[in-house]
């Protein structure tokens, strides 16, 4: 394969908007970890719900595929919900592994409920009425619905900063992060900002599944690797900080797009991990992770 | 002396424990249950046993399988491709998966309990990707046949016993001694260990050498097994596998890892079995040719679920609850015939 300046610029942009889903996706799972500290492998599965949800909307309602992402957010918050009362909460304080347990299960259940309903759409795509036209410049070019999707992300970010740092609930749940025990005696109701915490991190994953389903073909079994992901994302970034997982998105992004260009497509998750391994044998915290205790 | 007559009770139902499973052949005739069944119960009951020893000095790891997967790989290759006896093929595959857990394990001694386990997680995926690339040796996607240490299903089936007998007493042993003391005051609080004068990244290493030796040479034991090595043993599906186990058995203790072998093996082989039945429910489910697989791995994940929520120590509890009751109750009855 040649290597071309403008096929490495290209190769770039597009792992910035690939990775602007794992951002979304991250930032969702660590907002839960850091705020619960819980463990949730089952977090792709949500995001193959997630398509899958704006995908029947779109076809069945045909409401335009980028206004099912909302219809897409507030179903999967509706099920984060369902998973924090009906199993999460159940172990909370025993055992960390539990928890961990309870989302392997979770896995099992949604990628087969999935293959139950929607097994007869296999590897199908959100039909996106930007379909097909792509902005060049200079030998440079990239599809409208990537470019829709990194601004997507941009307005979701923007909002979820916005509910963090300006709002009441955003302050419980930066206390509750900080100190579940002492929120608790400051009279912060722990339970209902565990409760807000996972919604919105379900949301965020429902928002994320969306535009996979816009970008890319889905079926039942997408979920899994996309939750490794954004593990290695937050984990890079460092746990806990919404800016550190805007970056390490965009370099695992980047990482992956690169690999697949440069080596071809099988080396891609290698050396996204291999990036990963570095950044933690170097700084064991993550890029913008705060100091251990 | 009461902790020497605990001990010498524990190892009554440990010898006792391995005598039912040796006999069990003579009762058992199906040469697939002995084979696929009770052997990889075996197998598996050493390989969630190692998961479980580095989890009782607090790490956690979900890349288990890279270490199954290092045994099996080089057992396999040293007794087909250099000719050695599979038993030190074996041995060796073990003594290699623990070199590379000594360097795994040195990359991130500084690491919390979550971060390692990404970096072993990362480090399976990164060894599938070598593996399926280097074909000439590893036989690439496909894989290669391999020959085991004993030939024939039940001969097979007592070597693996006699294996797993000393690998699991070996982890027992570890976790009962000094060292096993050490760990687990890292488990509970790192910073105190250390405050006492642990030396905690020494001690962290050790669980990391000692897990993966174990579950390298289980690696080589289940590769034998099937008679085939394939990059497919690397597969998150395997890393998963001993924290299923463990957990639902009990964490840190000696039966939780091998109960949890028995109740999963048990489940995927037998389960499979009831497809037939579940075939009725079909027509609510349109397109899917097969209702059978999907429907009985949802009742699977909730019944993963419940055990969790209902026994967070894990099955293991259960019977020790059960356990105490028998003895309260005989205790009373003494009682109640001396006055």
């Amino acid at each position: 394969m040649i290597v071309t300046p403008s096929g490495l610029a290209e190769t770039l942009l597009w792992g910035v908007a690939n990775g602007c889903i794992y951002i979304l996706l991250a930032t969702g799972l660590n907002l839960i970890f850091g705020v619960m500290k819980l463990v949730n492998f089952a977090h792709g599965q949500l995001l193959m719900v997630g398509a899958f949800i704006a995908y029947e909307t779109t076809t069945i309602t045909g409401l335009n595929p980028y206004m099912s992402i909302l219809v897409a957010m507030g179903s999967v918050a509706l099920i984060g919900i369902g998973l924090e009362k009906f199993a999460f909460r159940k172990v909370r304080g025993t055992e960390k592994l539990n928890e961990i347990f309870i989302s392997l299960g979770l896995i099992y259940v949604f990628q087969n409920l999935a293959t139950l309903l929607w097994v007869k759409n296999y590897n199908i795509r959100i039909p996106s009425p930007l379909e097909g036209l792509s902005l060049s410049l200079g030998g440079v070019s990239i599809n409208y619905d990537r470019i829709l999707a990194m601004v997507i992300v941009l307005i979701i970010l923007i909002g979820l900063v916005f509910l963090t740092r300006k709002t009441k609930i955003g302050l419980a749940m930066r206390a509750t992060s900080q100190k579940s025990d002492a929120s608790m005696l400051m009279g912060i109701n722990v339970g209902k900002v565990y409760f807000i915490t996972f919604a919105v991190g379900a949301a965020l994953a429902g928002a994320a599944g969306a535009l996979y389903g816009i970008l890319f073909q889905f079926n039942p079994a997408i979920g899994a690797l996309p939750t490794i992901k954004a593990f290695a994302i937050i984990i890079i970034g460092g746990l806990g900080s919404i800016p550190g997982a805007v970056i390490g998105g965009l370099l695992y992004g980047i990482a992956e797009n690169t690999a697949a260009y440069l080596l071809g497509g099988i080396w891609q998750d290698a050396i996204a991990f291999a990036l990963l391994i570095a950044v933690l044998v170097i700084r064991p915290t993550g890029l913008f992770g705060e100091k251990g205790e | 002396m009461m902790i020497d007559s605990f001990r010498s009770r524990k190892l009554y139902y440990a010898l006792a424990a391995v005598a039912v499973v040796a006999v069990l052949p003579l009762f058992v005739r199906s040469e697939y249950v002995v084979g696929s069944v009770f052997t990889l119960m075996i197998i598996f009951a050493v390989y969630a046993s190692s998961w479980n020893l580095l989890a009782y000095s607090g790490q956690g790891s979900l890349g288990h399988a890279a270490f199954l997967g290092i045994g099996g790989f080089a057992s396999a290759l040293l007794a087909t491709k250099m000719g050695l006896p599979p038993i030190i093929g074996l041995l060796l595959g073990g003594l290699l998966s623990a070199g590379i857990g000594l360097l795994i394990g040195l990359a991130c001694v500084r690491l919390k309990a979550w971060f390692l386990a990404m970096v072993t997680f990362g480090f399976s995926v990164i060894a599938v990707t070598i593996i399926s690339q280097l074909d000439p040796i590893f036989g690439g996607m496909i894989g290669f046949p391999t020959t085991p240490i004993v030939q024939g299903v039940v001969p097979f089936y007592y070597a693996t016993l006699a294996i797993a007998a000393i690998s699991i007493g070996a982890i027992f042993l570890v976790m009962r001694s000094k060292l096993g003391l050490a760990f687990k005051a890292i488990r509970e609080n790192e910073l105190e260990a250390k405050m006492i004068g642990i030396n905690t990244g020494k001690y962290r290493l050790l669980a990391f050498i000692i897990s993966t030796f174990f579950a390298g040479l289980a690696g080589g034991l289940y590769v034998e097994s099937i008679l085939f090595v394939q990059v497919a043993i690397f597969e998150p599906y395997f890393s998963f596998l001993p924290l299923i186990m463990a957990v639902i058995g009990g964490l840190s203790t000696m039966e939780g890892p091998i109960i949890g072998s028995v109740i999963i093996v048990s489940i995927d082989s037998f389960l499979p079995l009831t497809d037939k039945y579940l075939q009725p429910l079909s027509p609510l489910f349109p397109g899917v040719s097969n209702v059978g697989p999907p429907l009985r791995l949802v009742g699977l994940g909730l019944f993963l679920i419940l055990v969790v929520i209902f026994l967070p120590k894990g099955i293991t509890s259960l019977l020790h609850k059960a356990y105490d009751y028998f003895r309260e109750d005989t205790s009373k009855a003494k009682k109640n015939g001396k006055t």
